[in-house]
């Protein structure tokens, strides 16, 4: 307590130290003034007297010092001269400043976007209260895949039954809906939640009120909904109005209740959810073709949150869903043998829970690619600020003999350095947001309210300020060392040319190390850009080209089951006159569409899964007849589906050859049955297809199968239409059919097919590979300046003994060589040292490449590149030499 | 006389200041070093100057507190006072003082008895 008074009164002192040194010097005085009185009335001489009182009192200028050091802070004092001091020396040589300080800025910002964008992604808690305690509920069947989907009763119990663990459990199930105003509306990302979603989360609106606890399962007399943030703004203007008014969802009045709070975007990651309905609502009206929420299913379609209890750790809460999951397999056999639950922190569970999240070794990796760029312009100033050193060791040496200490020396130029890599950093944060709003405006992925709210948090300002200092320290700290071992004396009579040979062999081997680094940096980058050509040449299984693709939901606008199923069939007979059109189909799923895809487990007769393995989960789609043409996926064996395939006739699949393989594998699947999990439907095998990518596009081939959406409906559904020329260009005309039919009609992901790959299967292949080019062109640009940079120097240096060589009838081929040799080693050894650290370097990445780490084409490439650019960096300042003039060159200093 | 002058140790001289502020009210620097000496009637005889370190520390500590008057002589000086921590510290510094002091004592008569 009074050790922080002390300094309170210290740090308060340096602002007025002048005005306390003023003070203290009165204060000497009229004492020395006090003891001389004292010694004349004992009867001294006045000089005596004065003498004697000066000795009594002590050294003025030693008492003066020390009480200004006892006042302020004198690390503080002196640091802030020494900034001063940097300041002016930066001022001096802005050339020189401007270089250091855009280097380290592009390195740190490199830096700040790639962490800005971890950050957002997986490092950012929920902005809820103590998110920390906040998990996601997943579950396992008998080991198999991590799944998070549940049905009603099974949350019911699993809540009811887990209130030791945890404070409470909410549900939601995500849906698209309409919502408007008016005539037109829009489609929105809903969430259904159970009453309690909001006070779990313990949340509060930014207008209105949120759904309480009691309107969860209540049947709604008056429907109710809690709009986002953001959908607020951009479709009601932000308007407080419409609290309390009806908007329209799925064109069924509901009445606004409030808004969440600003910069809340949902419990989905990735997603910005619009709005939110009580859990009741999700029966009225819509999916009356789903299960209710009274069946116990495998799988359903709630995601669980839970709120651990103050005090339950994580393995204590493991415990408890165990008891739970063992209870619930013996109680029902049929939808849960098996069943294995668990909890996982939210911000693990992004995207979802899974038992090998491949997403923070990726982010590690990136992480990893922008620290050595930073590495590589650290470098690049090291070199700078080494010429500045043997230019300044002159200055060095006055201050030295002048009483500096050595520590003291590297502290004055370890603030210059630190000053650089602050005003880098600041710069570096700025590019760094830049960077960020350029990539979070980019849209990767129609249709999907993909969030990238990639706006910067004190983590993202902590972490680049770090970076700051750690490349501060790092720039300066060898230049430092080095400058301040002076000689005053050798260096003072030489006249200020301390060369040092030492100096040259450092700056060439910290230019060895950059060429190995970028190469590194080239040869990630060059396998992640080859990754990405190869996936788009894997071979899908399908034709992508020509196929436009329009996705819709008539619910949306209000219409039944019923109505939904007259008007997709009209439209697919108008589709098919449509001219330049080839063929139409109706598909519930398009190839790699995110949060669309259905998987079941399945049951097949004469097929019983390993002892204790799961039932089989096979991914599937429901289609109408016309599919299989438009899609161009071959029809092995059998028949496609056909209009008689309806409603009300036998229920048939269509299966794909993998499927066919794996459950058949020695006899004809044509005939057989099978059901889904806890469906009464026994589905005939009709036909087989060929193999097509539709969820992965590596690895062995996946089953899949193919149902009537005549036998499988649900009201979202999309058009397929194969054109015969450009797909594009035949968008206003579908576009028009479908208003034609039905104005108010919301389309959404109507785009070509090879648009919604690139958008959704090759995504994470193409930011990887623009991440990885981007940092890899810096990382060569930083290397090429290193190089020409240490090139030219030495050959500057040389120019006396290049001036002699010559006069002395060298010929300058032979300068040109010797100079260009020179650089050529650095080059050579730093090729070298790359290719062995990057081949190292992508077996760590090689999980995640679709070619081989050691990829011959990408080395060699990128190899050649490298040197190609690099010995031109070297051939420009070794020309330079050549035309050196013998007389200027024996006259130079 | 030369062992007393010279090794005042710090926390002793501080004593002896806020002790001497707080029997003779406020007085400037050169009134509390004088006081000191008489005090220990020239016992001690201080470096003067060292005097205004131990009043830096014991203003910083918020034990005293400083203001510009005029003293005897007509002079402008700064004139320290004790504060109310300061008496604070000072009444348990002084229990401090006696209760070492005392073991000091006995320590020092049981070595004589032997």
């Amino acid at each position: 307590m009074t050790r922080l008074r002390v300094l309170a009164s210290r740090i308060r002192a340096l602002f007025s130290l002048r005005r306390i040194d003023r003070e203290f010097e009165q204060e000497l005085e009229s004492h020395e003034q006090l003891l001389t009185e004292e010694n004349l009335r004992r009867g001294m001489s006045p000089g005596e007297a004065r003498r004697v009182a000066r000795l009594r009192l002590g050294n003025p200028s030693s008492l003066r010092e020390s009480n200004h050091d006892r006042r302020g802070l004198p690390f503080v004092e002196s640091s802030l001269r020494d900034v001063a001091y940097a300041v002016r020396m930066l001022r001096k040589s802005p050339g020189f400043a401007l270089i250091a300080i855009l280097t380290l800025a592009i390195g740190i910002g490199a830096n700040t976007a790639i962490f800005g964008i971890v950050d957002s992604g997986l490092l950012r808690p929920l902005p809820v209260r103590n998110p920390g305690r906040v998990v996601v509920i997943a579950y396992q069947r008998h080991g198999g895949k991590l799944l998070s989907y549940f049905s009603y009763p099974n949350f019911r119990d699993i809540r009811n039954e887990s209130s030791s663990a945890f404070s409470g459990m909410a549900a939601y199930e995500s849906s698209f809906d309409g919502l408007g105003k008016g005539s037109r509306s829009q489609r929105v990302l809903t969430n259904y939640v159970t009453g309690n979603f909001f006070t779990l989360l313990g949340i509060r609106p930014s207008v209105g009120r949120l759904i309480q606890p009691s309107e969860g399962r209540a049947t709604v007399a008056s429907p109710v909904v809690v709009l986002s943030y953001t959908r607020w703004q951009t479709q009601f203007g932000g308007d407080r109005a419409i609290i309390g008014r009806k908007v329209l969802i799925d064109d069924q009045p509901v009445t606004v209740i409030g808004v969440t709070p600003k910069g809340f975007h949902g419990v989905m990651p990735f997603v910005e959810t619009d709005a939110y309905l009580p859990l009741s609502m999700a029966l009225v009206g819509k999916w009356d073709s789903r299960s209710s929420l009274a069946k116990r299913t495998s799988a359903g379609p709630f995601l669980i949150l839970g709120r651990l209890r103050s005090g339950v750790s994580l393995a204590q809460s493991q415990a408890v869903l165990g008891v739970i999951a063992r209870r619930l397999s013996s109680d029902h056999p049929r939808s849960d043998s098996g069943l294995s639950l668990s909890a996982y922190p939210q911000t693990l569970a992004r995207p979802a829970p899974m038992l090998h999240n491949p997403i923070p070794a990726v982010a590690a990796l990136f992480l990893a690619l922008a620290a050595m760029v930073l590495l590589l312009a650290c470098i690049n100033i090291v070199n700078l600020l080494l010429v500045r050193a043997a230019a300044r060791s002159h200055e060095m040496a006055v201050r030295s003999a002048l009483g500096g200490t050595r520590a003291r020396l590297i502290r004055q130029l370890l603030t210059e350095s630190l000053l650089l890599a602050v005003l880098g950093g600041a710069g570096g944060i700025l590019l760094g947001i830049w960077t960020c709003a350029e990539i979070g405006s980019v849209n990767f992925s129609p249709g999907l309210p993909l969030l990238l709210d990639f706006h910067f948090d004190w983590r993202v300002f902590l972490y680049a300020f770090a970076v700051a200092m750690v490349a501060g320290v790092l720039v300066g700290i060898v230049p430092a060392l080095r400058a301040s071992r002076v000689e005053p004396a050798a260096v003072l009579h030489e006249g200020g040319r301390g060369l040092t040979p030492g100096r040259q062999r450092l700056r060439s081997a910290l230019v060895v190390a950059q060429v190995a680094g970028s190469l590194m940096l080239l040869v990630i980058a060059g396998l992640f850009t080859r990754s990405l050509q190869r996936v788009q040449q894997v071979h899908l299984g399908f034709d992508p080209s020509h196929v436009l693709n329009l996705s819709m939901d008539p619910h949306e606008i209000g219409y039944t089951d019923a109505q939904s199923r007259e008007f997709y069939q009209e439209l697919l007979r108008r589709a098919r006159n449509l001219p330049g059109v080839r063929s139409a189909g109706i598909a519930f799923t398009t190839p790699f569409r995110l949060y669309t895809a259905s998987q079941d487990s399945v049951d097949i007769d004469g097929y019983t899964p390993p002892p204790g393995k799961p039932e089989p989960y096979v991914y599937f789609n429901s289609v109408s007849p016309g599919f299989f043409r438009t899609m161009r996926i071959p029809l092995d064996r059998g028949r496609t589906f056909t209009d008689a395939d309806g409603p009300k006739s036998a229920p048939v699949a269509i299966i794909n050859e993998a499927m066919a393989r794996r459950f058949w594998p020695h006899e004809d699947p044509i005939g057989r049955k099978f059901h889904l999990a806890g469906g009464p439907a026994q589905w005939e095998i009709v036909g087989v297809v060929g193999n097509s990518r539709m969820m992965k596009l590596t690895g062995p081939p996946q089953p899949y199968f193919f149902l009537p959406v005549a036998q499988l409906f649900t009201s979202y559904e999309t058009l397929q239409l194969r054109t015969a020329g450009p797909a594009a260009a035949m968008i206003p005309q579908a576009r028009g059919l479908i208003h034609s039919m039905a104005p108010d009609l919301p389309l959404f992901d109507v785009g070509t097919m090879n648009e919604m790959l690139s958008g959704s299967a090759f995504l994470v292949f193409r930011f990887g590979a623009v991440l990885a080019a981007a940092l890899g062109l810096l990382g060569l640009l930083l290397a090429l300046i290193g190089v020409y940079g240490v090139t030219s120097y030495a050959a500057n240096r040389r120019t006396h003994e290049i001036g002699i060589r010559l006069a002395l009838g060298a010929q300058p081929a032979q300068i040109l060589r010797m100079i260009f040799s020179q650089g050529a080693l650095i080059v050579a050894l730093g090729l070298a040292i790359g290719l062995l650290g990057a081949l190292a370097a992508a077996r760590l990445v090689g999980s995640m490449l679709i070619i081989s780490a050691a990829d011959p084409l990408v080395y060699a490439a990128v190899s050649t590149v490298l040197a190609l650019v690099a010995l031109a960096a070297c051939y420009v300042p070794a020309r330079r030499a050549m035309r050196v003039d013998p007389t200027v060159g024996l006259r130079h200093e | 006389m030369t062992e007393t002058k010279s090794e005042i140790l710090q926390g002793t001289l501080d004593l002896m200041v806020l002790k001497t502020l707080d029997a003779m009210g406020p007085l400037h620097g050169y009134g509390v070093a004088r006081r000191i000496e008489q005090v220990s009637e020239n016992l001690l005889r201080l470096n003067q100057g060292t005097i205004y370190a131990s009043l830096v520390r014991l203003q910083q500590k918020g034990w005293i507190s400083a203001s510009w008057g005029t003293s005897e002589n007509n002079r402008k000086a700064k004139f320290y006072a004790i504060t109310k921590a300061g008496r604070k510290q000072l009444a348990a510094e002084t229990e401090n003082w006696e209760r070492f002091s005392g073991v000091i004592g006995r320590m020092l008569a049981l070595a004589d008895r032997r």
